[in-house]
């Protein structure tokens, strides 16, 4: 039996894979090895084709009646290109039939619901993807599903690329990042299973050495690139930026790029680069994807809030990478700050739960570099910190003891890395070496490289707390203290000077791009030596009071505002009278109401 | 103005071609490899340096495993050992991703042996340890790094004095020769040319070296004072035109 079905499975995969011709952005690189012809297996195959149409038909009857009507609605809503309808279907049906029906199993295999669709083969590419996307999120993928999930995202990417000009298709903008953000996490989720050779079954290792080009590294980047490339977005944002027209920017960005479709997933692609470069460790090439991107909330990109959050936490985590903490800390409170001011908003789903984690991670990244590099940030996001990791946030604080603790949050916090080439399975004799002795895991080598950074500075704690108490004092003398050699510690203080200067994007109007920056001094504890004397200069804050009287204003006008608002105390009988002119409703006395008015502007999602 | 950082990016001497294959989809096609090659020899030739180029190339050696030269990626290792204040040494090694040791070539691969040398190496500039660096530098163990890389890369040693000088200069006003010469692994008369050339001045008698005063050697104790901007107060301003 289990033959049989591989039989099928491989004359499918061999006819769809010849039809998988992205556009390709970046060229056909290494992609060579096309298949043989499927000529010989064609009678067995139409046998097959037979019995498994009788199996579908039983598995027709088995799907439950509402989940038909969904289906139908569904594909309904599509077809007329209804996105309030469609974001109803995918935001709420979906996973309201999810929980219902399909918690533990697969939902009914696209060929099975084909009849309800009248075949629409590009609804059923859809509902592939969200068919995957439920499989590898509540169930285990298996080899199978891995490589028809690859097959039908290709499918999906070659109708929007390769028709003859831009499809009408429309998707809710929430969708469109959904699709990118699958992409690349099961890209991702690929290369992490395919590093795993010990678990592999014989017929997988057949499969995954004939298969090489299936989740490649250049097949990812050529959609990404191709979607960025068709929809110009480049050239959008830059004439959004240089305040051109609406119609301006229509003859920029031409037919594919006006179409919102086109726009978001091009706009989409960009932070999808970001993060697989990071996942490579590209650092450097992630942070130059985004050269004309603004991070800010007032984009017009900027919806999808799980786009948002996403956005930061690469970027943030790149800026770990390069070393420039000041401007880690700056990118994580940013979206911390703006994930605390929506939560009120958004509680909704698995949407919720995702970027909880994800800000979790960043609390935890925002404390290494805190203790790395000490400066004020926001006392909401910093107790935070404190509450969360204090506990590592103090030993981290205190040099060379610290380090466990660092790797902790780093191995917690950092993104899912990946190792570009797959072990070697083609070759036998390799790969049995390679089984033997495997190679670091991607996350260790890049712990190993940040935990070197964060060795170098190492006494920069210890020598800080003693610097504090003078105003100049003898190096000699420092030595002592330390118990160290003079010029040991000389040494050290040089480290500390280093370590208290970074480059950082202080002036974000006329630096462009996220890896532009100048040189600035991150420390309030400033020193120098003069041969043998350390003379030592502290900056101190004056106290601040605009804060509290901000928000003491807001408070009493918010106070005022209800009190103002309240129904007068008038006499009972005339109070009817008061209630039927149907002033403000009467709950609004409470002052809680203001705090709806976030000055931001309302967090929209689609 | 240029800011360092954006040197950095794109460093003036870069070519309109290679600026091409750094900033566009060019730069994944393994064709290109060897421009970009002959890119880094010639930053060896003529002491420039091009990170984002470099990287470039390990980014299609990552890509394309059968390209891999351990020659070009030791040079690039060696390049951007001295490129504080930027980590351009690890960027580089974090896209070295492991590969099995080809067993088949006739001659043995270079870079596992000089690997830690090299890593060595910049760790102790990182930690400001030069004369340690130094006397690693000189040693035998680095003799095949010396012999058959860095003697290839032009001002290579100068290069390391350049790291020197930004920490020295940012830390010390004054300092002693003695202390100075050890840094820069220069003395005699030697040290005094370079110390000339730098335009610092040395005192005759007492052999202190001064350090002309900069941003980073000149600390001052200030208070921070608070500054209110206007976004902060839009809200209350609002809200009195709301009701006024």
């Amino acid at each position: 039996m289990s033959q049989q079905r591989t039989t099928i499975w491989e004359t499918e995969l061999e006819e769809d894979l010849q039809d998988v011709d992205v556009n390709l952005a970046i060229g056909n690189y290494g992609q060579n090895g096309m298949y043989e012809d499927a000529q010989s297996r064609i009678d067995e195959a139409t046998l097959l084709a037979v019995q498994q149409q009788m199996a579908q038909q039983a598995a027709f009857s088995q799907v439950p009646d509402v989940v038909k009507r969904f289906i139908v609605h569904f594909h309904q809503a599509v077809l007329d290109n209804n996105l309030a309808e469609i974001t109803v279907a995918y935001e709420s049906g979906w996973n309201r039939l999810t929980e219902k029906f399909y918690a533990k199993t697969e939902w009914p295999e696209a060929e099975v619901i084909a009849p309800l669709v009248n075949d629409d083969q590009i609804f059923l590419i859809l509902y592939r993807e969200l068919y995957y996307r439920h499989v590898y999120s509540r169930l285990q993928p298996d080899i199978d599903d891995r490589f028809h999930s690859y097959e039908n995202s290709c499918e999906l990417f070659n109708y929007l690329l390769n028709s003859d000009g831009p499809v009408a298709l429309e998707l809710p903008e929430q969708w469109l990042w959904d699709i990118i953000d699958e992409f690349i996490y099961q890209y991702q989720s690929f290369c992490v299973w395919r590093s795993k050779v010990k678990s592999k079954t014989d017929e997988e290792i057949v499969l995954l050495s004939d298969e090489s080009q299936v989740w490649s590294s250049y097949s990812v980047l050529n959609v990404l690139y191709s979607l960025i490339q068709k929809s110009k977005i480049h050239e959008h944002i830059i004439a959004l930026q240089e305040g051109k027209s609406a119609e301006e920017i229509d003859e920029i960005v031409g037919e594919y790029g006006v179409r919102p479709l086109y726009r978001m997933l091009g706009y989409f692609s960009i932070i999808g680069l970001l993060r697989v470069h990071t996942l490579l460790g590209d650092f450097t090439l992630a942070l130059k994807v985004m050269e004309n991107v603004e991070l800010s909330q007032k984009s017009p990109f900027m919806r999808v809030t799980a786009c948002h959050v996403t956005t930061f936490y690469y970027v943030g985590f790149c800026y770990i990478m390069l070393r420039r903490y000041p401007d880690a800390i700056r990118t994580f409170v940013n979206i911390l700050n703006f994930i605390m001011r929506m939560r009120q908003y958004h509680t909704r789903s698995y949407q919720y739960d995702q970027i909880n984690k994800t800000a979790d991670r960043m609390y935890a990244l925002l404390a290494i570099c805190s203790a790395l590099s000490p400066m004020r940030v926001d006392d909401n996001i910093s107790n935070i910190v404190k509450e969360r990791y204090g506990e590592q946030f103090t030993k981290m604080s205190r040099g060379e003891e610290g380090l466990p603790a660092c790797e902790e949050l780093f191995l917690y916090a950092c993104p899912k890395f990946i190792a570009a080439n797959p072990p070697p399975y083609e070759e036998g004799d390799q790969l049995a070496m390679y089984l033997e002795d495997p190679p670091i895991e991607p996350a260790q080598r890049h712990l190993a490289l940040f935990l070197s950074e964060v060795r170098a500075q190492a006494p920069v704690p210890t020598l800080r707390s003693f610097l504090k108490l003078y105003t100049s004092l003898g190096a000699a003398k420092l030595a002592n203290f330390l118990d160290a050699d003079e010029e040991e510690m000389v040494q050290q203080l040089m480290i500390m000077k280093q370590a208290s200067r970074s480059v950082s994007r202080v002036d974000t109007e006329n630096e462009k791009g996220l890896l532009d920056g100048q040189i600035t001094s991150t420390s309030d504890l400033d020193f120098v030596i003069d041969e043998n004397m350390v003379h030592i200069a502290e900056s101190t804050l004056g106290r601040k009071y605009a804060g509290w009287f901000i928000r003491n204003t807001e408070h009493s006008q918010r106070v005022f505002d209800g009190l103002r608002n309240s129904p007068l105390p008038i006499p009972p009988k005339k109070a009817n009278a008061q209630a039927a002119k149907g002033g403000p409703e009467p709950s609004a006395a409470a002052p809680r109401t203001g705090g709806r008015n976030v000055a931001w502007g309302g967090v929209k999602t689609a | 103005m240029a800011t360092v950082a954006s040197t950095w990016v794109s460093p003036p001497t870069r070519t309109p071609l290679i600026e091409n294959l750094v900033s566009g989809v060019d730069r994944y096609n393994p064709n290109n490899v060897g421009i970009l090659e002959d890119y880094l020899y010639h930053q060896i030739r003529s002491e420039e340096y091009d990170c984002l180029a470099n990287l470039a190339i390990l980014k299609l050696y990552q890509f394309n495993p059968d390209l891999y030269n351990p020659d070009v990626v030791i040079n690039i290792l060696i390049k951007a050992l001295t490129s504080s204040p930027f980590p351009d040494f690890n960027l580089c090694l974090s896209l070295l991703d492991e590969r099995p040791v080809k067993e088949n070539t006739d001659e043995p691969d270079p870079l596992p042996s000089l690997l830690p040398i090299l890593t060595t190496l910049y760790n102790l500039l990182q930690q400001c340890r030069f004369p340690a660096f130094w006397a690693m530098y000189r040693s035998d163990e680095a003799e095949a790094l010396r012999d058959n890389y860095t003697v290839e890369c032009v001002g290579f040693e100068n290069t390391v004095r350049d790291v020197v000088i930004r920490a020295v200069k940012a830390a010390f006003k004054r300092i002693g020769s003695a202390r100075l010469s050890s840094y820069l692994d220069l003395s005699g008369d030697g040290l005094t040319a370079y110390i000339e050339k730098l335009g610092w001045s040395i005192d005759a008698v007492s052999g202190v070296v001064t350090v002309p005063p900069n941003l980073d050697n000149n600390p001052q104790s200030t208070v921070v004072q608070e500054y209110i901007q206007l976004p902060q107060l839009a809200k209350v301003i609002s809200h009195a035109t709301l009701t006024a």
